[in-house]
């Protein structure tokens, strides 16, 4: 009994917790002035939503939220609409100067502050699917988490991965790269007669690839990652890893 | 006597001028004299022209604009409840949760897990006492990795004054299938329709098919396991 009433406790004060961001409804919004002739508000957030109203210049809007590349704004009238980011690119804010936001176009590709991507490919004749993450220090330098499966005849397994990355030429479309870093390989062997144990081991890398922008916020990356991995027999372990993926910046 | 001063003189003159040239050919960079004269004298100027001292030194703090972060909401986090067909081992209800990032309003990338439970095949059935797997191996859960492409959006009306964004999507992915003791490479195709009653909350209604290869009745072969579920997520 005593246990439910604890856990009572704790579910309301998860609920408070969750609750409390939307409870605080005197949330302060952005305003910005229209300048172009108009804005053009749609009734979603899409290129093919119809256009119901309009915000005629030196009028203001409240921006209430952005989802991908269209802006959520509320008009003086409080009538509420979708902006596109490029009509969202001719408004200004109180004091005159131009609203800036990130675009995640070719110059937010050049640098950016993180990276997420999915991949499919190859680990020593396995099949590979892999995820990672990186943090970018500046345009060139990024340090990149990356977590993976490999699923083959002979053994499955996991595979984690911290290292840097360094981009050459950040501002070219097709910009490559080199990798260098250290890890931890799980290898679960499959055999029939005799199972050997399952066993992990510490790995180090060292790689390259090159990434393309693709559109917006997109772009393609190719990878290849030669592990060494350090087993307590007598031989050390050399691992090919190729892989192809996609993934987004922001 | 005569000539010969002239030349002299003409010698000297030709000469000075070819060095007063040479001179300013070699000294370019530096001000001249005449420049430096002209600097002084607008220096003077300026100094006749400043500004008295203040008087009263203005007490206006300076308005510091704070600028409202914009909430951007391009995840998408949700449960999802139906029902999966494991190929030859019926069909069960499946729970997962699913996790969405909306890069640009066509694409988004999605990132899926579930379970379910695999009931009996029919030679199971009929065999009598016959199990080929066990409890635990009966499990079959999977996670996934997908692109999601936004198709066909717009807009449904609900009566005659309410209309909800709304959009027909497609799924590919890849991802794994741990089922009967043994982990799986997957591949996943499929659609899926999405309601939004407020901007923040979205119901989903999907199918998907998971195909993986599968050794466990003897042959090698490509399982199709078709899966149909509800979905509830919250943008944020």
């Amino acid at each position: 009994m005593r246990d439910y009433r604890r856990y009572a406790h704790l579910l309301t004060l998860l609920l408070a917790f969750v609750a409390a961001p939307s409870l605080c409804a005197a949330r302060e919004y952005l305003q910005v002035f229209v300048t172009a002739p108009y804005l053009e508000l749609h009734t979603g957030p899409g290129r093919g939503f119809p256009v119901t109203q309009v915000v005629a210049r030196d009028e203001s809007v409240d921006i209430l939220k952005r989802r991908t590349d269209w802006f959520k704004v509320r008009t003086a009238r409080g009538v509420e609409g979708w902006a596109s980011y490029k009509d969202m690119l001719s408004v200004v804010l109180a004091d005159g100067t131009p609203f800036t936001f990130p675009m995640g176009d070719r110059a937010g590709y050049t640098s950016h502050k993180g990276e997420i991507g999915v991949f499919a490919g190859d680990y020593s004749g396995a099949t590979l699917i892999s995820a990672y993450g990186s943090y970018s220090f500046n345009s060139q330098l990024a340090v990149e988490l990356s977590v993976g499966q490999f699923l083959g005849n002979a053994s499955n397994g996991t595979l984690a991965d911290i290292g840097l990355t360094h981009t050459f030429v950040p501002e070219w479309r097709l910009s490559p790269f080199v990798s260098l870093g250290t890890g931890v390989v799980h290898i679960e062997p499959k055999a029939t007669l005799v199972a050997p144990p399952d066993r992990t081991d510490q790995t180090a890398y060292v790689g390259g690839g090159v990434k393309y922008y693709l559109t917006r916020r997109f772009f393609a990356r190719a990878e290849y990652r030669s592990h060494y991995v350090f087993t307590s027999r007598n031989d050390n372990e050399k691992v090919d890893e190729w892989k192809l993926g996609f993934a987004f910046f922001f | 006597m005569e000539t010969g001063i002239r030349i002299l003189l003409l010698s000297v003159v030709l000469a000075l001028s070819g060095c007063a040239s040479i001179r300013n050919w070699l000294d370019r960079d530096e001000p001249t004299e005449d420049t430096s004269a002209q600097a002084d004298t607008q220096a003077d100027a300026d100094d006749a022209n400043a500004a008295p001292p203040r008087v009263i030194e203005p007490q206006v703090a300076r308005r510091t604009v704070k600028v409202p972060r914009i909430d951007t909401e391009n995840i998408e986090i949700g449960g999802v409840f139906g029902a999966l067909s494991i190929e030859d081992f019926g069909t069960n209800p499946v729970y997962g949760v699913t996790a969405a990032y909306h890069v640009t309003e066509d694409f988004f990338f999605q990132a899926e897990a579930g379970r379910s439970t695999a009931g009996k095949t029919s030679f199971e059935t009929l065999g009598g006492n016959v199990t080929l797997l066990t409890g635990k191996e009966r499990q079959f859960t999977y996670y996934n990795l997908a692109l999601g492409y936004n198709f066909l959006p717009g807009e449904v009306f609900l009566g005659r004054n309410r209309a909800m964004t709304s959009g027909f999507y497609l799924l590919g992915g890849i991802g794994s299938v741990d089922f009967a003791g043994d982990q799986k490479f997957s591949v996943s195709f499929g659609a899926g329709f999405r309601v939004l009653p407020t901007d923040w909350l979205a119901i989903h209604v999907r199918m998907q098919d998971r195909i993986f290869d599968s050794d466990l009745l003897g042959e090698d072969k490509l399982t199709n396991n078709l899966e149909a579920n509800i979905g509830l997520t919250v943008f944020f």
